[in-house]
C-alpha cells in the first residue's frame, strides 16, 4: 500500500526507491506474462466469430481513444481555471499508449530475428544451395550482438570496458557496419544515371518532355545554369525594377536558375500536393475501414 | 509533448469528418446495390500477366512491402500481397516477401498463410518464404538485393512506403529481367519506381488497389467516398484562390480556411457578438 501511495504521489516507477522501482517492475511485468499466457490459449479456444468479435471491439474502442482525444476540446479552463490549456483528460494517456506499441514492436523484432536465424541455420544444417552465405550471416549476427551487448553494458557501467571490446566495437561498427552501409548508399548514384538514361530516351512526346523539362532544371540548379545565363548571355540576375517594362522582367527571368526555380515551385510541388491530398485521404479512408472493421483484407 | 487537436483548426476537423462522412454513405450505398464504376489500372491489370511469366520460368515472385512501419500503408501492401499470393498459390510458383519491419513480418506470415489456405493450396505455405532480413536500412537493401541477383526473380512486387533504397531494389530486379510493379505513396520514390520499374501505381491508387482486385462493394464505396473528398480538396483550393486573390491572404475567410489559430479571432467575435 505504502508503495501504491508513492506511486501516485511521484507519478512513475523511475522516482522510487530502488528496492521498491524492482520489485514493482518485477511485478508488472510477470503480470503482464500472466495475462498474456491467459490470454492466448483462451483466444484459441474460442471459434473464429467470438475472437473477431473482441478484435473487433478492442480496434473501435483503440480508434476511439485516438479519435475522442484529438476532436474533445481541450481548452478547459473557462471551466478548470487551473487546467493546461493544451490538453484534454484523454491526452496523458496518449504517451502510454505509444508505448505499448513500441514494446509490441520489441516483441516483434525478436520474432523476427529468430525466424531468420531459424531459417539460416537450416541451411547449414541441410547444406541448402549457397549455404555458405548462411554461415557467414549467422558468424556476423553472433560476433556482433556479442560486441553489441557487451558494449552497451560497458556503456551503462554494468561490464568493464577492456581495450579488446573498445577496439574489436569499434571494428565492427565503425569500419565494417558504418562503411558498407555507405558502400551500398553509393550504390544509387550509379544506379540514377542507369535509370536516369533509359527513362530518357527519347522514344515518344512524354519522354521529350521529360528530357528536356529534366536538362534545363539539371543544368538550372548547378553553377553552370548561372554561368551559361548570366556570364555567356549576358542576362539580367535578380529581379528586375519595380517599374520596368515587361520585356526587361521577362529578361530578369529567363535566366536557366528562374526557369530551373519556376519549374519546381510552380509545376512540380502543386502535382507532388495534388499526390499527397490523394494519399492522405485515400490513408484516411484506409483507416476508417479498419477501424470500422470493414477491411477485410489481413484483418 | 503537445499533440495536435481539432481545436487548432476546426476547418481541418470538418474537413475530416465531411471526408468519413462521405466514405461511409458510399459504402452504405455501395451494400444496398448501387453500381459504382472504377477506372482501369494499368499496373494492377499487369499482375497476373508478371504471376504467369515467373510461372513459366519456374523462378521465384518477390513481394516487398519496403521499409513499411505497421499502419494503414503496411496493411494495403500486405492486402495486395495476398491477392498475389492466392494467385501464385494456383500455379504452385515459388514466392518470397521480404520485410524490413518486424511487426509487418510476423502480420505477414498470418496473411500469407491465411492466403494459401483460402486458395485451398495449405501445403504450399512455407514460412521460410516470409523473410524479415534487417530493420537497417541499407542492410535491408543489401539483402533484398543479393536475393534478386541469386534467385534470379522473374517478378517483383514492390509495395508500400519505400526510401533511398527504392532505386536498389528496382535497378536490381531490372538487371535479373525481372517484370517490375511497385506502388507506393512515398511521391519522392515515384520517380525512381517510374524510370525503373515496368508498371508503377502512384499516390492515392495504392489505395484503390484493394478495391479494384476484389471489387468488394464496401471497398469500391470507399474509393468512391475518397473521390467526392478530392472534388471537395479542388473546390476548396479554387475557392480560397479566387478568395485570396478578391480579398487578400489575411482576410478572415482564409485565416478560417488554414491558418493555426484563425478561430481564434472568428469565435471570440462571435462571443463578443459583433465583428472583429
Amino acid at each position: 500500500m505504502h508503495m501504491l501511495t508513492n506511486l501516485m504521489a511521484q507519478q512513475t516507477i523511475w522516482q522510487l526507491p530502488e528496492g521498491s522501482r524492482v520489485l514493482l517492475a518485477t511485478l508488472i511485468v510477470l503480470g503482464a506474462f500472466v495475462l498474456i499466457l491467459g490470454l492466448v490459449p483462451v483466444l484459441q479456444t474460442l471459434p473464429p466469430r467470438g475472437r473477431r468479435a473482441i478484435i473487433v471491439t478492442v480496434t473501435f474502442l483503440a480508434g476511439l481513444f485516438f479519435a475522442a482525444e484529438f476532436f474533445l476540446p481541450v481548452d478547459w479552463t473557462a471551466i478548470f481555471p487551473k487546467d493546461d490549456p493544451k490538453r484534454n483528460f484523454l491526452t496523458p494517456a496518449i504517451q502510454p499508449a505509444q508505448n505499448v506499441l513500441q514494446i509490441i514492436g520489441a516483441l516483434a523484432l525478436g520474432l523476427g530475428t529468430f525466424g531468420l536465424v531459424r531459417l539460416h541455420m537450416r541451411n547449414v544444417v541441410q547444406k541448402r544451395t549457397q549455404w555458405g552465405y548462411s554461415v557467414v550471416l549467422l558468424v556476423a549476427f553472433v560476433t556482433m550482438a556479442t560486441f553489441s551487448i557487451l558494449n552497451t553494458l560497458a556503456e551503462k557501467q554494468l561490464a568493464t570496458k577492456t581495450p579488446l571490446l573498445e577496439r574489436g566495437f569499434s571494428i565492427l561498427f565503425d569500419y565494417t557496419l558504418v562503411q558498407l552501409d555507405a558502400a551500398m548508399f553509393s550504390l544509387i548514384a550509379f544506379y540514377i544515371f542507369s535509370a536516369a538514361y533509359r527513362a530518357f530516351r527519347i522514344r515518344s512526346v512524354e519522354a521529350s518532355i521529360l528530357m528536356f523539362t529534366a536538362m534545363v532544371v539539371m543544368i538550372g540548379v548547378v553553377p553552370l545554369g548561372a554561368y551559361i545565363s548570366y556570364t555567356i548571355l549576358g542576362l539580367p540576375q535578380g529581379s528586375a525594377p519595380e517599374n520596368a517594362d515587361l520585356w526587361t522582367r521577362f529578361l530578369h527571368s529567363a535566366g536557366l536558375p528562374s526557369i530551373s526555380h519556376w519549374i519546381l515551385t510552380a509545376l512540380n510541388a502543386p502535382a507532388q500536393r495534388a499526390i499527397e491530398f490523394g494519399v492522405g485521404i485515400g490513408g484516411l479512408a484506409m483507416a476508417i475501414r479498419l477501424w470500422l472493421s470493414l477491411e477485410r483484407g489481413v484483418t | 509533448m503537445s499533440y495536435q487537436h481539432a481545436q487548432d483548426n476546426w476547418f481541418a476537423a470538418i474537413v475530416i469528418g465531411f471526408i468519413a462522412l462521405a466514405v461511409l454513405v458510399n459504402i452504405i450505398r455501395a451494400r444496398m446495390g448501387a453500381q459504382l464504376y472504377i477506372r482501369r489500372i494499368p499496373g494492377l491489370d499487369a499482375i497476373d500477366e508478371a504471376i504467369g511469366r515467373s510461372t513459366e520460368l519456374g523462378r521465384p515472385v518477390t513481394m516487398i512491402p519496403g521499409m513499411t512501419a505497421f499502419g494503414v500503408v503496411a496493411v494495403q501492401a500486405l492486402t495486395i500481397f495476398k491477392y498475389i499470393t492466392k494467385q501464385i498459390a494456383r500455379f504452385a510458383t515459388p514466392m518470397r516477401l521480404l520485410s524490413g519491419d518486424p511487426t509487418v513480418f510476423a502480420v505477414a506470415q498470418e496473411a500469407i498463410y491465411d492466403a494459401y489456405n483460402e486458395a485451398g493450396r495449405p501445403d504450399l505455405y512455407d514460412a521460410d518464404n516470409i523473410r524479415f532480413l534487417s530493420d537497417r536500412q541499407f542492410a535491408f537493401a543489401s539483402g533484398v538485393a543479393g536475393l534478386i541477383q541469386r534467385e534470379r526473380v522473374a517478378a517483383s512486387f514492390m509495395f508500400g512506403e519505400f526510401f533511398a533504397e527504392s532505386l536498389i531494389f528496382a535497378e536490381t530486379g531490372n538487371m535479373v529481367g525481372a517484370i517490375q510493379i511497385a506502388g507506393t505513396v512515398s511521391f519522392t520514390q515515384v520517380p525512381f519506381f517510374v524510370a525503373a520499374c515496368d508498371y508503377t501505381i502512384i499516390g492515392e491508387e495504392f489505395y484503390a488497389t484493394s478495391a479494384y482486385l476484389s471489387r468488394e462493394p464496401v471497398l469500391l464505396g470507399s474509393l468512391v467516398g475518397q473521390d467526392i473528398a478530392k472534388l471537395l480538396f479542388a473546390l476548396t483550393t479554387l475557392g480560397g484562390v479566387v478568395a485570396a486573390t478578391i480579398a487578400g491572404t489575411d482576410a478572415p475567410i482564409i485565416k478560417l480556411l488554414g491558418q493555426p489559430g484563425g478561430w481564434d479571432a472568428f469565435w471570440s467575435s462571435v462571443l463578443k457578438g459583433g465583428g472583429q
